[in-house]
């Protein structure tokens, strides 16, 4: 009976465990941006050599865009992360992902990337109006993109009608 | 003198061989006999006998001897026989015995073995507890409640049902514990046997942590899986039922967390619901009573 006992407590001992393994909101935002470079058209001087996504700031998401790039490709271009300390760092990219603690020093990204064809991403409410080309928004629980087709056009970027229609606002 | 001997010597023969013994005798006495000479054999072949009996059928002496009997067989023969037909049996027959027995004759004794018998079939489902034999383990369970039900018609089975039910989850659930995770049959079958622990006792704290966890895993695993060149609309579609699944698990470990069960687990449990429903601000929240925590 004793034995009995503890088969059924050492089964009741046993708890599963978090797959905390997984950063759901990153992965989440890498699919998206994986998806920007498809439906945004970069000049021609832009399609050979790296396409390189930087992230300027501490952001979790570096890590995923590191993991997508060992497995992904934007057309014949292999993908090239960069992570940048500060905007002073800032090199030529294709696609700029702003974090949020970096998000107050916009401006000061916007003059940097100003000569380059750079698709500015930020994640935090209200950028899309200062500079940002998408931002990343959070509605009913679910990531969602604004876009301000005009922050895009300026770099010289074609935004595609598909990409339009799929943001939750088009400014 | 020698006629005597003779004549005696017949007598002896006749009245101690088996054939004295048993002209006459119903196969319910000479099935007696054979179990107080502890020739068990012979004593279930004419029990067997005597319930088909229609003499015999009817008397609830015949199936409480047949029930004693081979719980006597299930003892020598089949102990370690985690299904054995033995017991069933003899279960089968106290059962019938009891819708017979009007007097109460044999109830008391019978209550006796049947609760030997239930105690048996409850070891023998603990013991069970394994993914190959798991389906047996609640047949198993099952009996030992039905026989219980024999004794005692109001028993109640509350805390055993959970307690059985949350080990048999758990063990189910072994495999999150891996690389490998459930398959979403495996996951149907453990989330309803945290259902089913919830519905029989709304606090019971492991129960809400695990199906929590299991319910963040399932969204988790969903999102981990999907390809990057999945287009926005997938996304969306797939981002709304991993919410839904986020959803369902939060109000369990909010649970888990008001039960104060495992303090560090559940609030690392509730940051990331949190953070899989892109809610930064409450994800943080519990983060830092995670800090807190670690930090005393």
């Amino acid at each position: 009976m004793k034995k009995i006992a503890i088969i059924l407590i050492s089964l009741l001992i046993l708890n599963s465990g978090f797959k905390i393994d997984v950063d759901t909101n990153s992965k989440m935002k890498a699919i998206f941006i994986m998806n920007f470079t498809k439906l945004i058209e970069w000049p021609a001087s832009y399609r050979e050599g790296n396409f390189v996504v930087g992230v300027v700031g501490e952001s979790p998401l570096y890590k995923e865009l590191t993991k997508m790039a060992k497995t992904k490709k934007v057309a014949n271009q292999s993908l090239e992360i960069q992570k940048f300390s500060s905007v002073q760092d800032i090199g030529k990219c294709h696609i700029l992902f702003v974090s949020s603690e970096k998000s107050e020093d916009l401006s000061s990204v916007v003059s940097k990337v100003k000569p380059n064809s750079t698709l500015i991403i930020t994640a935090k409410q209200g950028l899309v109006e200062k500079g940002a080309g998408i931002n990343f928004i959070v509605k009913n629980n679910r990531q969602k993109f604004e876009l301000n087709k005009q922050n895009v056009e300026k770099y010289k970027l074609k935004v595609s009608s598909n990409l339009e229609a799929l943001a939750f606002t088009v400014k | 003198m020698n006629k005597k001997i003779y004549i005696s010597l017949i007598v002896t023969i006749l009245t101690s061989s088996v054939f004295g013994q048993f002209v006459g005798k119903d196969p319910l006495s000479i099935s007696l006999y054979y179990m107080q000479k502890t020739e068990i054999d012979s004593a279930k072949k004419y029990i067997d006998i005597a319930v088909t009996d229609d003499a015999l059928k009817s008397s609830a002496k015949t199936w409480y001897y047949r029930g004693y009997i081979y719980k006597d067989l299930y003892k020598q023969r089949e102990k370690s026989n985690k299904v054995s037909p033995l017991r069933l049996i003899s279960i089968e027959s106290f059962k019938h015995m009891l819708t017979l027995d009007g007097k109460d004759e044999f109830k008391e004794s019978t209550n006796k073995i049947l609760k030997y018998e239930a105690s048996t079939l409850y070891n023998d489902a603990a013991r069970m507890l394994k993914i190959e034999t798991h389906e047996l383990a609640k047949e198993n369970y099952e009996l030992f409640r039905s026989t219980m039900l024999l004794i005692d018609p109001n028993s109640d089975f509350v805390a055993r049902d959970v307690k059985f039910k949350l080990a048999l989850a758990s063990m189910l659930n072994r495999p999150s514990g891996t690389s490998q995770g459930l398959d979403s049959a495996q996951m149907v079958q453990v989330k309803s046997l945290y259902l089913e622990v919830i519905a029989l006792d709304a606090n019971n704290p492991g129960a809400n942590y695990n199906l929590a966890i299991l319910y963040y895993n399932e969204a988790a695993d969903i999102i981990n899986n999907m390809d990057y060149d999945m287009d926005i609309m997938k996304l969306n579609e797939v981002q709304d039922y991993c919410i839904e699944i986020f959803l369902e698990g939060l109000p369990y470990m909010k649970k888990a967390y008001e039960l104060q069960y495992k303090r560090r687990e559940t609030l690392v449990g509730l940051s990331n619901i949190y953070y899989g429903l892109n809610d930064m601000e409450k994800s943080n929240l519990y983060k830092k009573e995670l800090e807190q925590l670690d930090s005393e």
